[in-house]
């Protein structure tokens, strides 16, 4: 218990420890569990899942790949069970499985590999990509498990002969006509051929390969894996990858991936060193014709960088020569090259050691040398050493070496000068592109290179005493092998000659392989024993990239020799008709004899023959088509060669770039353009291969400076936007362009690539024009376009919107208001675009007046979602009367300009021309009468009185008579318009023989008590003072009152009317009352009676002034009684009583 | 492959203006996408041409932010340099170094050939381990605030073409040369394999 006296409570503590245990051998245990049981669990939930199965199944691998791997085997089948998921993702995801499945127990290897084999055929692309990244891992895994087990069983077998067709299938996947398939394909294959081969002392080793299977580490005698036949395969390998490169159609990402595979090689198996760096000689000096101009600086980038990491390794040494004046040629600096040597010292070691190790390595590595025995040529230079690169000779060394010592000054000197004659007048851009000087011109070197150049090509042209000795060396070969009728030693054979594909392109095809039925049968035997979905799908079944040996058939020789040098003889004298031709104005162009003659010199009928034989000779083409069209644009044209002209670009077999540089120079000559343009459009329809090129070249004269040229392409361009399949190229080229108003600034594509302006440029008019005029030719043909422009508009500047608002006019009356898509933009509106709808909407409603349909779009928007009025104006003439009304507060106090505009439309004032003119829901005096009825408080006075005022400007439409009409409306409304005083003014101003009717209705209005409005008063007495003094007699009618108010205001009438009153007859003095005498007298009474129609009677005025009192508004036996007495005929009054009723004058 | 957002990478020298740019307007549209730098020191102007501010990669831009402001508040403001960082820090904390990510992408676009090629010396000096391909594309862009807003609706432009197509891989080579001949330029384009 002294425990006790050290800790205080040791009880507790024990305890603690105990449950702490427990507890942990409880959570072990319900680990344990629990791993297997979430395991079920979350393959259930990814069972049932659609969409995240990936995360779940995620966790499934953790849990039994890496967590606990005694799982993998009674899970594996479930999650197998997920290969055949519709979700491609799941798929590759179980290809991934797989793999880490196998590479933590091997002995999965045989359950799994025909799960892959039968993906491996999956029709997803993705799917057998990652089938194939999976067997680049798994290959090496199942060689090394196969080489750890001592004794094989039959299933152990039956999977490696799987995994061995897997890798055949993956090889033949270089024809795959897919691209991916390909790349992945030279990746597997450079694995392969690293695995399938010994890694040597000078190889290069990836830390993460470090323990990787090679060939040395197969022991010689072992029992099932024979090592040297293993290394035939490699070989074989990469015999294919390199034939593979030399093909002339050969894409740049293949090519690239190539190239950096074959630097691996380089590096890690330098024994293959020899053949690397000669199929990057080859492919310098023949670089695939069908790469396009960039790709090829891709590619040489490429080649550039994989030289230098091949020059980093001791190996390459003896190669040095080579890749320094390949590297010179791509452009390297001596700096960097000499930057990336590896040092000197360090290569002599190097050296040192090989010379040791030499001896031993032929006794390590007897299979080695044994295969390499039966590759040794007999000329080949007997080397000292035995590195493997001197052994493996070709053609091109031979022939390399036999062209050296020719190379004399002398020689050189003759071979320029022959050449000469063949130049071009004009350097190809292509050489242009990729010519770097010479910079070792001269040395030994550079003429050893020449050499191989030069080697390089004969031997491509099956010429040369490296080729003839190589024949001789397989003729030989063929007849020692017993069985050599086996395909792949044939295929090695061809392949040694690399840069044949070029070959056949120039002169005829060589004997195609084709595979034998023998090789068919025996792929059909292949044992497949694991499952049955795993069997061949049959070589027809899969497509392949198109190879020209394929699908030629060979001609007898004797044929095909006549048939070469008839060629020779025809291309030679075409070219000395060139010499010639300088004389010979329209002479035919030697070329196209030389690609007449294409066809037969395949000696086959297939027209890819023919397009493929032109694309190679593009570089003959070019000079020469160019000179006869070029010749074309300077001389004097006659009819005769105009049409020339046309028929030499259609006949052409391949038009060059600069030959269609020289079609658009013509195009953009204004006397030629419609023959240039034509001519363009004639070889867009009838080279579809090549079309939208052609295209292109007429879509970017389509915003051509010259107005001339412009409006040319547009109008080609939009027959051709009739056609279907160019519909799509050309609406994207227009919208791309109308894309670009969004930019702030003008992109410096509008100012082409030679002009170099500077990209803070704003836009002008002209820019912009030059983004639209494709577009407005398009969109009356195709009026969903427009969406487009109101989606660029409203992201646009406003000096943009200006232009555009500018130069839609015409195609939108193109469109014509009843287009849907118009009608669908006006009810949509985008936000931001309402200034173009406006103007869309005034377009089209210029001339014509706009349909109910328009109306209704334009009603809806209006009541909807814009309430701005100013939508309203095109449509004013389809709304109803009683909308107009409603809206002109609103419309009046718009702009002036605008107004003006509203009251041009609804007065059909605008066109005087025809009779098109809409029927105004408002007359002229309706427009007035409105005008004088707005309520003040939805509009200020001023406004109305301007409107007022254009209403009055328009004298055609407001006569007299008009205007009385309104005057006599106004003046029966109750109560009197405020501005009724203004316009009677304005009337009589406007006709002063309105008087008369005006003294009218200044009497009519004394009826109404017009001094009750004090503004109509204001105007009553304004009015009156100016028409005296004919307006003396109604001052007479007023109320004394009133009259004295009058006075009040108007002091000035006073006298004049008093003397006016004097002026009357004793007799008709007396007819004036004593309260206005007094008034009159300025002896003012307040207590007078208001005048009522009573007094009518009593006050005897002249009869005239009576007339003008009486119409209306007094009963007729009234008005009879005031002209009693008076000589006054009812005829006098008639010309006042224009608007009366005729029955009060009866 | 629609169902499977495609990962770029969008890299220049400094992965401040270009790389940026791009990276604000590829995020925006939903692009999986990151963005790099492939110099060893993070420049950005300074008063004189040859008196830039020089940053190490570890540094964030809201540092390099307050550091400017305290400089010449008035000078980099005019040149849109505190504007850059400002809008930078939203989308990341600091600018990150291309050779330290080992991230794997679908396709890198670099802003010029210099990082073009530092891109694929780098990818190439990597051992090689799962033979994944990956395209680099080389849009020449000069280094100004203006072409690179052009550039990157350019870069963005090409990696809305690459993931509309079916079968990338397939496809994307035509697919360039098409973009090429639209917008008057060259581009690089390689494969590389992790």
């Amino acid at each position: 218990m002294a425990q006790a006296g050290n800790s205080g409570d040791p009880g507790s503590s024990r305890r603690c420890l105990a449950t702490q245990y427990f507890t942990e051998e409880e959570n072990n245990a319900i680990e344990s569990l629990s791993t297997s049981e979430r395991v079920v669990d979350l393959l259930n939930q990814a069972a049932l899942l659609v969409n995240d199965k990936i995360s779940v199944l995620k966790q499934v691998q953790e849990l039994i790949v890496n967590k606990d791997p005694t799982l993998l085997d009674n899970f594996l089948d479930e999650m197998i069970a997920f290969q055949s998921d519709k979700s491609v993702d799941v798929r590759k995801f179980v290809i991934g499985f797989m793999e880490e499945a196998c590479k933590r127990d091997n002995e999965l290897l045989p359950k799994l590999i025909a799960n892959l084999n039968m993906l491996l055929k999956d029709e997803n692309v993705n799917v057998v990509k990652k089938v194939i990244l999976t067997m680049t891992q798994l290959y090496k895994v199942a060689l090394q498990w196969m080489v750890k087990s001592k004794v094989i069983s039959d299933m152990e077998e039956a999977c490696w002969d799987m995994v061995s067709a897997m890798k055949d299938e993956i090889v033949t996947m270089l024809d795959s006509d897919n691209d991916g398939i390909r790349t992945h394909a030279v990746k597997f294959i450079e694995s392969l051929i690293i695995t399938l081969s010994p890694r040597t002392p000078d190889s290069e080793v990836p830390k993460r390969q470090e323990n990787d299977i090679s060939l040395d580490r197969i022991a010689k005698g072992h029992p099932n894996i024979k090592a040297n036949v293993l290394q035939e395969e490699g070989k074989l390998a990469l015999d294919h990858l390199l034939k593979f490169m030399v093909h002339p159609a050969i894409t740049s990402i293949n090519l690239t991936a190539a190239l950096g595979s074959l630097a691996t090689i380089a590096r890690q198996r330098p024994m293959y060193m020899s053949e690397v760096i000669q199929a990057y000689e080859t492919l310098h000096a023949n670089l695939p014709p069908t790469l396009a101009k960039s790709q090829v600086s891709s590619v040489r980038k490429n080649l550039k960088l994989h030289l230098l990491s091949v020059l980093k390794h001791p190996s390459s040494f003896e190669f040095h020569a080579q890749i320094t004046t390949l590297l010179l040629d791509l452009g390297t600096q001596q700096q960097e090259i000499a930057r990336n040597m590896p040092s000197l010292k360090e290569l002599r070691k190097r050296h040192r050691d090989e010379a040791e190790q030499g001896a031993k390595k032929i006794k390590i590595e007897p299979l080695a040398e044994d295969d390499e025995d039966k590759d040794l040529e007999p000329t080949a230079a007997v080397a000292p050493k035995p590195s493997s690169t001197q052994n493996t000779q070709s053609a091109i060394d031979i022939t390399a070496q036999f062209l050296t010592p020719l190379l004399s000054p002398d020689n050189v000197a003759n071979l320029v000068l022959i050449s000469m004659v063949y130049l071009p007048d004009v350097m190809p851009a292509s050489f242009q592109a990729t010519y770097t000087p010479v910079e070792s011109a001269g040395t030994d070197a550079q003429i050893q290179h020449l050499a191989r150049l030069m080697a390089t090509q004969m031997t491509s042209a099956d010429l040369g005493p490296g080729n003839l000795e190589l024949q001789a060396d397989e003729d030989q070969k063929a007849g020692k092998d017993g069985k050599s009728d086996s395909p792949l030693i044939k295929r090695r054979g061809t392949n040694l000659k690399p840069g044949q594909g070029q070959a056949i392109s120039v002169v005829g095809a060589p004997a195609p392989f084709q595979p034998s039925k023998e090789e068919d049968t025996q792929a059909r035997r292949r044992p497949e024993p694991i499952m049955p979905s795993s069997q061949p799908l049959g070589v027809s079944g899969r497509k392949k990239i198109f190879r020209l040996t394929d699908v030629v058939q060979q001609l007898p020789v004797d044929k095909m020799d006549k048939l070469k040098l008839g060629a020779v003889q025809r291309i030679l004298n075409a070219e000395r008709v060139v010499v010639r031709s300088g004389a010979a104005p329209v002479s035919a162009p030697p070329s196209l004899a030389l690609s007449s003659n294409g066809g037969s010199l395949s000696g086959g009928n297939n027209p890819f023959k023919n397009i493929y034989g032109h694309s190679i000779h593009n570089c003959l083409w070019d000079p020469a088509v160019c000179n006869q069209l070029s010749r074309f644009t300077h001389k004097e044209h006659s009819h005769y060669t105009l049409l020339l002209f046309t028929k030499l670009v259609l006949e052409a077999p391949c038009i060059t770039d600069s030959a269609l540089e020289v079609i658009r120079r013509y195009c953009e000559d204004e006397t030629r353009i419609y023959l240039g343009m034509s001519t363009l459009r004639d070889l867009v329809f009838k080279r579809p291969s090549k079309q939208l090129q052609y295209l292109h070249v007429l879509l970017d004269l389509s915003s051509h400076e010259k107005d001339k040229v412009r409006s040319q392409a547009l109008m080609f361009i939009k027959r051709m936007y009739e056609k279907e399949q160019l519909r799509e190229y050309i609406e994207k080229f227009a919208l791309n362009y109308l894309q670009l108003l969004v930019h702030p600034n003008p992109p410096s594509i509008l100012f082409g690539a030679d002009k170099d302006t500077e990209v803070a440029a704003p836009w002008t008019e002209d820019t912009v024009k030059q983004c639209l005029y494709l577009y407005l030719a398009l969109l009356p043909q195709n009026h969903k376009l427009i969406h487009e422009l109101a989606a660029v508009y409203t992201e646009a500047i406003a000096d943009i919107k200006r232009t555009v608002l500018r130069v839609i006019e015409q195609p939108i009356r193109g469109m014509g208001m009843n287009s849907p898509e118009l009608l669908l933009l006006v009810e949509n509106c985008p936000k931001g675009a309402e200034t173009l709808v406006t103007r869309c909407l005034h377009i089209l409603t210029d001339k014509v007046p706009p349909s109910p349909e328009l109306v209704k779009r334009v009603r809806d928007l209006y009541h909807k979602r814009v309430p701005d009025v100013r939508f309203l104006i095109p449509v004013l003439n389809g709304l109803e009367k009683k909308e107009v009304i409603q809206a002109l507060p609103k419309l009046i106090k718009l702009n002036p300009i605008v107004v003006k505009e509203v009251f041009n439309r609804l007065l059909g004032t605008t066109h005087g021309e025809g009779g098109s003119t809409a029927i105004s829901p408002l007359t002229p005096g309706d427009l007035l009468i409105a005008l004088h009825n707005i309520d003040s408080t939805k509009c200020d006075m001023k406004s109305i009185i301007k409107a007022t005022n254009l209403c009055f400007a328009e004298k055609n439409v407001y006569t007299s008579e008009v205007l009385a009409v309104v005057m006599q409306q106004l003046m029966e409304q109750n109560p009197l318009p405020m501005l009724l005083m203004r316009t009677v003014i304005q009337s009589l101003t406007m006709y002063p023989r309105l008087g008369g009717f005006v003294m009218n209705i200044l009497a009519r209005l004394i009826m109404k008590q017009v001094w009750k409005y004090p503004k109509v008063w204001e105007g009553f007495i304004k009015c009156c003072q100016r028409t005296k003094p004919q307006s003396f007699q109604v001052l007479l009618q007023l109320p004394p009152t009133q009259l004295a108010s009058v006075f009040e205001k108007c002091t000035e009438l006073r006298e004049p009317l008093l003397t006016h009153v004097r002026s009357f007859t004793p007799h008709q003095q007396n007819h004036i009352p004593k309260s206005i005498m007094t008034v009159l007298e300025a002896n003012i009474k307040t207590d007078m009676e208001p005048m009522d129609t009573k007094m009518l009677s009593e006050v005897r005025l002249h009869p005239f002034h009576c007339l003008f009192l009486a119409f209306d508004t007094v009963p007729y036996h009234t008005v009879s009684k005031c002209f009693t007495g008076h000589a006054v005929k009812w005829r006098d009054c008639v010309f006042v009583g224009k608007t009366q009723q005729p029955g009060l004058l009866e | 492959m629609p169902q499977n957002p495609v990962r770029v990478a969008v890299v220049c020298s400094s992965n401040q203006n270009r790389s940026m740019e791009a990276h604000n307007i590829l995020s925006k549209k939903g692009f999986n996408v990151r963005s790099f730098g492939t110099g060893t020191h993070v420049k950005l102007p300074g008063p004189a041409p040859d008196k830039p501010n020089i940053y190490d990669f570890k540094t964030t831009y809201d540092q390099m932010y307050s550091d400017l402001l305290r400089k010449d508040k008035e000078l980099y403001t005019q040149n849109g340099i505190l504007h850059m960082l400002d809008r930078n820090k939203r989308i990341k904390s600091r600018p990150e170094r291309f050779q330290t990510c080992k991230d794997q992408f679908d396709l890198i676009v670099t802003c010029e050939e210099r990082v073009y090629d530092q891109v694929l010396e780098d990818l190439n000096s990597r051992e090689q381990e799962t033979f994944q391909p990956v395209h680099v594309i080389n849009v020449d862009i000069q280094d100004n605030h203006e072409e690179a807003t052009l550039g990157a609706f350019l870069i963005c432009e090409l990696c809305q073409c690459i993931q509309r197509t079916e079968d990338m891989e397939n496809e994307i080579d035509e697919l360039i040369q098409e973009l090429e001949e639209k917008s008057t330029r060259t581009f690089l384009h390689t494969v590389c394999f992790y």
